[in-house]
C-alpha cells in the first residue's frame, strides 16, 4: 500500500475517532444538535472498516495509542510534537517509513501541508 | 474571543449557488482549505450530517467538525440564493450556513464553546428575522458583532 493511501485512511479515521469522542462530550449535547444512535453505530462501523484497511502493524499501533491518549496522532507544529510539545530531531524529516512517530511520546506525527 | 473577530470578508458569501447539500459544505470548505486538505474536511463533515443533520431549524444549518486538516479553528459562512434542501430538523429548506472546523487539539475548548454561541446567535437572527439583512460580507460581519453585544447586555 501506497504512504499516501496509508496516510488518507489514517487522517479519516483520526477524523472519525475525535467526531466520535465528541458526541460523548457533555459541552457537546448541552448545546443540542440531533444525533442519532442507529447512525453512531454505523459510523463506528466505518471507523473498524477504515481500520482494516490499514496495514495491520499501523492499525496495531494507532488503536494501542488510541488507548494510550485518545488521540493517536499529533501534529508538527515549528519542528515541536504537538502532542507532548518536545521539539523533534531534524533527522526524522529524512526517513521514509508508512508512518513516523514521536522519539518522546510515540505518537504518530502528521505533518500539515502549507 | 467573540464571534466575529473569528469571521473573514472572504469567508462569507452571500450569494452562494444554490445545490445539493453536499456541494455547498464543498464550496463553502473551498473557502477554508483546497486539495486533499478540504477532501478530508468534506469527509468528515459529511460523516457528522449522517448521525444527524446539522440544519437546527428556521432555515439555518451549522454543519461542524475537528479536522487534523486545520491548525487552528475557522468559520466560513454562505446564505443561497435560494433555500436548499438540508433535511434540518424542521424538515424545512435552508438558506444560511455557518460552517466550523476545529484542529483536533483545542486548549481551552473553543471549538464547542464557539460552537454553542454560533448557535445562540443563529437563534437570534431567526428571532429578530435578520438572516436576509447584510448584503455585504462587512455588514455581515457588523451585523454577528452587534447580534452579539445584544446578547451580552441581555444577560
Ligand atoms: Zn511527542
Amino acid at each position: 500500500m501506497s504512504t499516501e493511501i496509508v496516510e488518507m485512511h489514517l487522517k479519516l479515521l483520526f477524523d472519525l475517532d475525535n467526531l466520535l469522542n465528541d458526541m460523548d462530550e457533555p459541552a457537546y449535547k448541552k448545546i443540542g444538535f440531533k444525533v442519532e444512535e442507529k447512525e453512531k453505530q454505523s459510523l463506528i462501523k466505518t471507523r473498524t472498516d477504515l481500520l482494516k484497511k490499514l496495514p495491520r502493524a499501523t492499525a496495531d499501533i494507532y488503536e494501542r495509542l488510541k488507548k494510550r491518549y485518545q488521540r493517536a496522532i499529533a501534529p508538527v507544529d515549528n519542528g515541536f510534537c504537538f502532542g507532548c510539545f518536545q521539539r523533534l530531531p531534524i533527522q526524522l524529516l529524512a526517513r521514509s517509513e508508512e508512518i513516523i512517530t514521536c522519539p518522546n511520546c510515540g505518537r504518530i506525527l502528521y505533518w500539515r501541508k502549507k | 474571543m467573540n464571534l466575529a473577530s473569528l469571521l473573514s470578508k472572504d469567508r462569507i458569501i452571500l450569494s452562494l449557488k444554490p445545490g445539493k447539500k453536499n456541494k455547498v459544505i464543498e464550496d463553502l470548505v473551498y473557502t477554508i482549505k483546497q486539495g486533499a486538505d478540504a477532501e478530508l474536511i468534506v469527509s468528515t463533515l459529511l460523516k457528522r450530517e449522517e448521525l444527524g443533520s446539522t440544519g437546527i431549524g428556521k432555515a439555518i444549518a451549522i454543519p461542524h467538525c475537528r479536522s487534523l486538516a486545520v491548525d487552528k479553528l475557522e468559520i466560513a459562512v454562505g446564505r443561497t440564493t435560494k433555500p436548499i434542501k438540508f433535511n434540518a430538523i424542521d424538515k424545512k429548506p435552508v438558506s444560511l450556513i455557518f460552517l466550523i472546523i476545529a484542529p483536533p487539539q483545542d486548549p481551552g475548548n473553543q471549538y464547542l464553546i464557539t460552537l454553542g454561541k454560533i448557535v445562540q446567535i443563529a437563534k437570534e437572527l431567526i428571532k429578530k428575522k435578520l438572516i436576509g439583512k447584510a448584503q455585504t460580507p462587512e455588514e455581515f460581519i457588523t451585523l454577528i458583532d452587534q447580534v452579539e453585544k445584544g446578547l451580552k447586555k441581555g444577560k
